[in-house]
């Protein structure tokens, strides 16, 4: 049950990162991170373990968000979707993401909520997370000790569980630069508009002519973190993308999820559907204009 | 009437500039000096429990904290929150057998939320600390969620003088064998060339008005109530609140705050009770209690959902003879408004088409859900959705298109209306079916429709659906109101009519302004006071501006006769010589005979002696009109609604593309205010015909009491809209009007089902019709 009164806590406001590495070192798991707060002000009401909300406000150096042809993507901790939404080089260069953050949620939201945030939320049905996992891509992670870089592969341990430690503060994601003939795309199903995914799904193909040479595939509520498609991305590599191989990678989709029954859907729905998703997520990259691209 | 001057005007809404500035003080905005704030503990582990043990003790200790109530610290009266009970006669209160079976702290928990005890403190922080520190332990009891699981044999039972946890089924005495009927059904079937029959299920659709419950109450030095509302209905939960405390109603006073929307979820008492007796427990010290989200959501009540079956038979040609239907609902853990949904779900049915032979069962049971109670519609929507997919599963067997099969066997003027004995009055469906049809392109589009074959699939739908104007003759309707002439020539009314959000305060001044010949700007409405206001039944039954409207258009009738009377005495005039322009009354053909109103009305306060004759100047006495209103009937709107989808065959996803509604609303007082409620009722018929419902698990806990699950319909969601007023005034309406704030949700709710049905050619039987039972039912056809 809901309660109309947040739980006591202190609101820290470093203005460094060093400092904010401080305190999280201090605080460890009795502290969260405030950046966006989409998520964090509403677990607040619940979670009783958050003694100090360490904010990212006054901190410098976070909210960079730059494209380099040379170096790919750098989004900072502070970067909103909506700031992700602005960016021409994001919609030109990872179609994927842009799309995911056209989507999210509402304005409201986009407003104020991280990119960052969304994946260290570690929630199957993030929907820039999904989009970011196919992609590809590496976050930097900061202690007292120094930094680390650690791949979006292997960053999702369980529902809400990251390889982050307690004392780490995500500084920023890398992406890199896109692949010669890369194509991206992001689709999802819910029950209105303004709601979390039901289903989502993301790809990433490195396309020469007809053929895919690569392939990321990526699906979200389908398991406890977001999953990426081996099987399909086996099927799509080196392969010619007919409507033959698409309805045959429909089929496969379903060996390859494990969903289950929730508020959203069904597992027998996601079952469904999921197939239909991957198809369409691949024909939406595939046939998008290369203007779009 | 084209020399309507206010009336049919889209004047500026009383109420628009506070709520777009925030400016508009809602009952949780209101602060007081030594407030004191109630946090009221509910069961939150079980839907059936007995409370086994109760420990305050520790809460008591908490810092900050007044009081601590258990169910044996308040009154033992028990209560029903519902007013059915208060518009009805005591006899025809003992036929239907309405109960009081709410208390304010229970031992015996009924549903997810039932309230226990409550904290006083001196914050609401102090308050929801020492709640917790409130310790509950209960004896889990079996529960049950169905009617179905209700009446086993077995079952316990809710109340003893409801054997079978059959809360409500029509009484014998009023419906021979328990059906509101005509005709000899069984024999009329015999005559169906083609009979369709099907077990519907309608969802518990909930309100979500934008404003959580807020409430405040003062016992004061004098020994009075004062209670801080934005209930609907201020006269009828003042004598509630009267009735349950014992107190006379002077001692007790309703002071309704600015309401964030109704729709039934406030008609009747909500947590007025709770609030009160904390109220008295502190004499002197205001109490405020404010509701969570998904608080509200488990205390006000919901749209009754349930089974409801329906057997339609038709002639080949097309004459429908018999319609046979049951609704069997899933009432709640209290009585609440068992009788008045059960019966009327059947009144829309009935109202609708000229069937040779009807017979509606209606049966309301307990149930260990949130209690059910009024909802936009008042189980109009319910009926829509069966009975429309049921006249259009007919039309498809007898090859007939529905919209030409409705306008020839819907009911019109002289026939009986939605209550038997009170036929119509007046009626323009054919032409809103005419323009509707018009506006969406019908014809070409259900042609175009047919034999489709890919994976997006469109389709078109039509429903159509009878309303009321206030709920005469099955409940009370009384208005009563004041309108005090001001000496510098302005009016205020007074009357305690709410105006939730639908516009009803602009519309009534309008009403008022038109009938007094006034300009708009010359009339206030004071409403909400129940120390000043005389009766009101309150906003429900899309009444407001039929009702209420007449009781302002006679009380300004009033006003205009005295003025009137008075200006023919300082005239030396006939009254039927006299006309008004301006505010002046004139003589007709004598230019230079007139008197101001504003002279009239000055001279009525300001009254003085010519002291050379000792004569009094003008007339003396406040104006001031009156009407204690009934009205003489229910002003029936009709409407229809043509809505088209797009189904998407793989996934099972439905897209309402367009949804054009047109509706007989006598005559539109203030057109945008009209616009407003259709397009508000369709995001709400739309959501219950597509995502909306409160859901439990099999313990009876309720698993989406908030937005973060329970889906409306969202701006983007919403298809292109086109709303037709058609204008064919009633011959007892104000200026021909007929309530709208009800008729909006009905007729999309059918619509999106049939045109669902004409894109796949199945009928979903489950509202709300979900992507999941699309493909289920699609996989089940293959």
């Amino acid at each position: 049950m809901s309660s109309r009164v947040m739980r006591d806590f202190d609101l820290l406001l470093p203005e460094s990162i060093e400092e904010t590495i401080a305190l999280l070192a201090r605080h460890k798991d009795k502290s969260a991170v405030l950046a966006g707060g989409t998520d964090l002000l509403v677990a607040l009401k619940f979670d009783y373990s958050i003694d100090n909300v360490i904010s990212l406000a006054l901190v410098p150096g976070l909210d960079e968000l730059d494209f380099d042809p040379a170096r790919g993507l750098t989004i900072g901790a502070k970067v909103t979707i909506a700031d992700v939404l602005r960016s021409q080089d994001v919609k030109d260069n990872y179609p994927a993401l842009w799309q995911a953050a056209q989507v999210f949620a509402t304005p409201q939201l986009r407003n104020t909520a991280t990119v960052l945030g969304n994946i260290l939320r570690a929630s199957p049905a993030g929907d820039c997370s999904a989009a970011l996992y196919a992609t590809g891509g590496s976050l930097l992670l900061k202690n007292a000790k120094g930094c680390r870089n650690i791949d979006l592969d292997d960053f999702w341990i369980s529902y809400g569980v990251t390889a982050r430690c307690v004392d780490e503060l995500a500084i920023s994601l890398h992406v890199p630069v896109p692949a010669q003939g890369e194509k991206s795309a992001f689709r999802r199903m819910t029950r209105t508009t303004e709601d979390l995914s039901k289903i989502n799904a993301a790809v990433c193909l490195q396309m020469a002519g007809e053929t895919c040479h690569k392939a990321r595939v990526v699906m979200g509520c389908v398991g406890p973190t977001l999953l990426r498609l081996p099987k399909v991305e086996k099927m799509l590599a080196g392969a010619a993308v007919t409507p033959e191989l698409l309805r045959d990678i429909s089929n496969v989709v379903i060996s390859e999820i494990a969903p289950i029954d929730d508020q959203r859907s069904s597992a027998e729905y996601r079952n469904k559907v999921a197939g239909v998703l991957v198809k369409r997520v691949i024909e939406a990259a595939l046939n998008a204009k290369e203007n779009d691209q | 009437m084209s020399d309507l001057t206010v009336v049919g005007k889209r004047v500026e809404r009383v109420d628009v500039r506070a709520k777009v500035t925030g400016g508009a003080v809602y009952a949780a905005d209101v602060q007081m000096a030594g407030m004191l704030y109630g946090k009221i503990v509910r069961c939150y582990d079980y839907a059936h429990a007995r409370v086994t043990e109760l420990d305050l003790s520790k809460a008591a200790k908490c810092k900050g904290v007044i009081k601590v109530l258990g169910p044996k610290d308040v009154t033992q009266k028990e209560y029903n929150g519902s007013v059915l009970d208060m518009m009805v006669s005591s006899d025809m209160r003992g036929i239907l057998g309405d109960i009081d079976d709410q208390s304010i702290f229970t031992t015996h928990v009924k549903h997810y939320g039932d309230a226990i005890a409550a904290v006083i403190a001196t914050s609401e922080e102090a308050a929801e600390r020492a709640a917790e520190k409130i310790i509950v332990t209960y004896e889990e009891l079996p529960v049950y969620l169905t009617a179905e699981a209700a009446r086993q044999s077995d079952a316990r039972q809710f109340r003893p003088e409801k054997p079978g946890n059959l809360a409500f089924q029509l009484p014998e005495m009023a419906f021979p064998d328990n059906a509101y009927a005509w005709g000899e059904v069984d024999k009329s079937f015999e005559e169906a060339d083609i009979i369709v029959e099907d077990t519907f299920y309608v969802p518990k659709q909930k309100q979500c008005q934008m404003e959580p419950g807020a409430y405040i109450a003062l016992y004061d030095d004098q020994e009075r109530l004062n209670c801080w509302t934005s209930t609907q209905m201020p006269k009828l939960v003042q004598k509630k609140l009267a009735n349950l405390f014992e107190l006379p109603m002077t001692r007790v006073r309703i002071n309704a705050t600015v309401i964030g929307g109704g729709f039934g979820a406030r008609l009747g008492m909500v947590l007025e009770p709770e609030t009160c007796a904390l109220a008295m427990a502190v004499p002197g010290r205001p109490v405020k209690v404010l509701s969570t989200r998904e608080e509200d959501w488990v205390t006000s009540p919901s749209r009754h959902p349930g089974k409801y079956w329906m057997k339609m038979g038709f002639k080949k040609d097309g004459t429908p003879v018999a319609c046979d239907a049951k609704f069997e609902n899933y009432k709640g853990a209290y009585y609440m408004d068992a009788s008045g949904t059960a019966f009327t779900t059947g009144a829309w049915l009935g109202g609708m088409y000229k069937f040779d032979s009807l017979r509606y069962r209606g049966e309301s049971y307990y149930t260990n859900q949130s209690v059910c109670g009024a909802f936009r519609g008042y189980g109009n929507p319910q009926t829509n959705f069966v009975m429309e997919q049921m006249v259009d599963r007919g039309c498809a067997a007898l090859g007939v298109d529905p919209i030409e099969w409705r306008k020839k066997w819907h009911k019109t003027i002289g026939d009986d209306g939605w209550c038997i004995g009170v036929p119509y009055n007046s009626c323009a469906l054919d032409e809103c079916l005419d323009r509707a049809a018009k506006a969406i392109g019908w014809t070409e589009k259900r042609a175009k429709y047919k034999n489709q074959t890919g994976t997006i699939r469109r389709g078109i739908g039509v429903s159509v659906m009878n309303h009321t104007s206030g709920a005469m003759p099955m409940l009370l309707e009384h208005t009563v109101c004041d309108a005090l002439l001001h000496q510098d020539a302005t009016v205020t009314l007074n009357l305690a009519c709410s105006d939730m959000g639908q516009g009803s305060h602009t519309t009534l001044r309008q009403v008022a302004a038109e009938t007094l010949g006034f300009p708009y700007a010359d009339v206030h409405i004071a409403a909400g006071d129940t120390d000043a206001a005389g009766f009101d039944i309150g906003a429900h039954a899309s009444r407001t501006l039929y009702v209420g409207g007449g009781a302002v258009k006679q009380a300004c009738e009033d006003v205009r006769k005295q003025i009137f009377d008075r200006a023919a005495l300082e005239l030396g005039e006939a009254v039927g010589n006299l006309y008004m322009e301006d505010k002046v009354i004139h003589v007709k053909g004598a230019s230079n005979k007139s008197i101001s109103v504003q002279t009239i009305a000055d001279q009525g306060v300001n009254n003085f002696m010519n002291p050379e004759n000792g004569e009094l100047i003008g007339q003396p006495g406040q104006i001031q009109g009156y009407a204690s209103f009934f009205p003489p009937h229910n002003a029936p709107p009709f409407g229809a609604s043509i809505a088209e989808v797009e189904v998407d065959m793989e996934t099972g996803e439905v897209k309402v593309i367009e949804l054009v509604n047109a509706h007989d609303v006598g005559r539109a007082i203030h057109p945008g205010i009209v616009e407003g409620q259709l397009d508000g009722g369709a995001q709400q018929g739309l959501g219950m015909a597509l995502t909306e419902e409160t859901y439990y698990d099999e313990k009876g806990i309720c698993l989406n009491n908030s937005f973060t699950d329970y889906k409306m319909l969202g701006p983007s969601d919403m298809p292109k809209i086109t709303n037709i007023l058609v204008e064919n005034p009633d011959p007892t309406g104000p200026f021909g009007a007929k309530g709208v704030g009800e008729a909006g949700i009905v007729p999309p709710v059918g619509a999106t089902a049939n045109a669902i049905f004409n894109a796949i050619g199945i009928q979903i039987l489950e509202a709300p019709i979900t992507p999941e039972k699309i493909l289920e039912a699609l996989a089940e056809k293959d």
